[in-house]
């Protein structure tokens, strides 16, 4: 029994990590949809936001399955735990690529301003820790994971830098209002999902060593 | 373990024949606690458990070397005597085994033993043993019926009732749940978490969720080796040691 038990659970790692990949995938396509002002690739984003909450809700029923029918311990116990953080973390990384893809149609119409600033590079580092994160979850190799707090760190100060080089153009012209506060949204959203990239680090650390530790 | 311990072993080594069945065993087992003992099958935790009451005393050719210590006396020392250390240790086993004899004399036969003859305080223990062990209200009418018409789960507690008669300070249960339903098992788990308030409880199990369900304290045997013991939520959260966590996770055994 423990057996199927554990293959069920490689079945679960896999579908989970197809499920990262997809809001991976979401959160770049929207970002390089912004980047070249691209309302089709957008819009392709916004297609498949059905399809990744269809995936959490699946995932989630059968991590609920498995502990009801098997009452799994210690690593195993952790493994599924991680797992439902994975998923949550997944959807959120999608659900801000929709997000932004919305915000390309709204600015697709005239040119970037300063060549969106420092948000592809933001946006570079954030997708760099995402799939780091994933990549321990599926390999659970900790190295990878290991600098994330200055890695946080860095994200954090490019967005304070967006929100004052947002501000300044603003200031230069109320035109640029509505753009440079996507813009700081944009900036927000990335934050957040390097914060997402965190807390799958964290739980992979749980999951790997079973001490719980806190990235700032 | 921050618990002040009621039984203490020191490097204790069991050979049955040639065959060594407990190698360097040292356990502290802290008072007024349920402590489980898991491992696979042959691993020594129901002989490591017959060492608290000295029952492996009954089989030929045991050799034990080591110190067993029940509040700080060497239960193997010359001077022990058997009668009062299994007193003082009682035991319930895996299959209930009351006496051919009603429910009142199942429990008065103990306290019998021991020199009580007055009936109002036999009455009187036998009333407050079967109240502990959860099962008065069930039988109070038919006291004089005989303990064999019981159910298992019932005879169980009857047995668990029968121990607690002579007043021990622990009680080693054996695999006290495995031939019962899950409903007798719930009955006889929500007794033993009452029983730790005045007893200190050492369950050997096989069932590895009811040792996390009932225990305070895990120890988990392999080939004769305690290999790990810790807090319950400790050992079936994250083990220190690799076997523990390949063991409780199905890997093996």
């Amino acid at each position: 029994m423990a057996e199927k038990f554990h293959t069920e659970l490689e079945k679960l790692k896999a579908d989970t990590l197809e499920m990262a990949h997809l809001g991976r995938f979401m959160l770049r396509t929207a970002v390089d949809a912004l980047i070249r002002q691209d309302a089709e690739l957008a819009a392709s984003v916004v297609a498949q936001k059905e399809e990744i909450h269809r995936m959490e809700v699946r995932l989630e029923e059968h991590c609920y399955h498995l502990i009801a029918l098997n009452q799994p311990m210690a690593r195993d116990m952790r493994f599924i735990a991680c797992t439902l953080k994975v998923i949550t973390a997944s959807l959120r990384l999608g659900r801000y690529g929709k997000v932004i893809a919305n915000i390309v149609k709204e600015i697709s119409d005239k040119p970037h301003i300063a060549n969106l600033m420092s948000i592809p590079h933001m946006a570079d580092l954030v997708i760099d820790m995402v799939d780091d994160a994933v990549a321990s979850y599926g390999s659970d190799n900790l190295r990878l994971i290991d600098d994330f707090s200055s890695r946080d760190d860095t994200v954090d100060a490019l967005r304070h830098s967006i929100f004052r080089e947002g501000i300044t153009y603003m200031m230069e012209d109320p035109k640029n209002i509505s753009r440079c506060t996507h813009y700081i949204m944009v900036a927000r959203y990335l934050e957040r999902c390097a914060d997402h990239a965190c807390k799958i680090a964290e739980n992979v650390q749980y999951m790997e060593t079973g001490e719980r530790v806190e990235i700032h | 373990m921050s618990d002040a311990a009621i039984i203490t072993t020191n490097n204790v080594n069991l050979w049955y024949n040639e065959k060594q069945a407990l190698q360097s065993v040292s356990i502290k087992i802290p008072k007024n606690r349920v402590t489980s003992l898991i491992g696979p099958s042959g691993c020594g935790k129901s002989t490591l458990l017959r060492c608290f009451n000295r029952l492996n005393d009954l089989i030929d050719n045991v050799k034990i070397t080591g110190e067993i210590k029940l509040d700080d006396e060497n239960i193997h020392a010359p001077a022990t005597d058997v009668v009062t250390l299994r007193k003082k240790v009682g035991m319930v086993f895996q299959k209930p085994n009351p006496f051919p004899k009603t429910i009142y004399e199942n429990v008065a036969y103990g306290p019998r033993v021991h020199g009580i003859k007055d009936k109002v305080q036999l009455d009187k223990i036998v009333e407050e043993s079967l109240r502990h062990a959860a099962i008065w209200d069930e039988v109070k009418e038919r006291l004089n019926d005989s303990a064999l018409g019981l159910s298992g789960g019932q005879q169980q507690r009857l047995c668990i009732a029968r121990t607690l008669a002579v007043e021990p300070e622990v009680i080693l249960m054996d695999e006290p749940c495995s031939a019962l339903d899950p409903i007798a098992t719930a009955k006889i788990e929500n007794l033993i978490e009452r029983l730790k308030e005045d007893y200190t409880v050492i369950i050997v199990t096989h069932n590895m969720q009811q040792a996390a369900r009932v225990s305070d304290y895990t120890g988990f045997m392999y080939l004769g080796k305690l290999i790990e013991c810790g807090k319950t939520g400790q050992i079936f959260e994250h083990p220190k040691e690799e076997l523990t966590e390949n063991y409780i996770t199905g890997r093996f055994g």
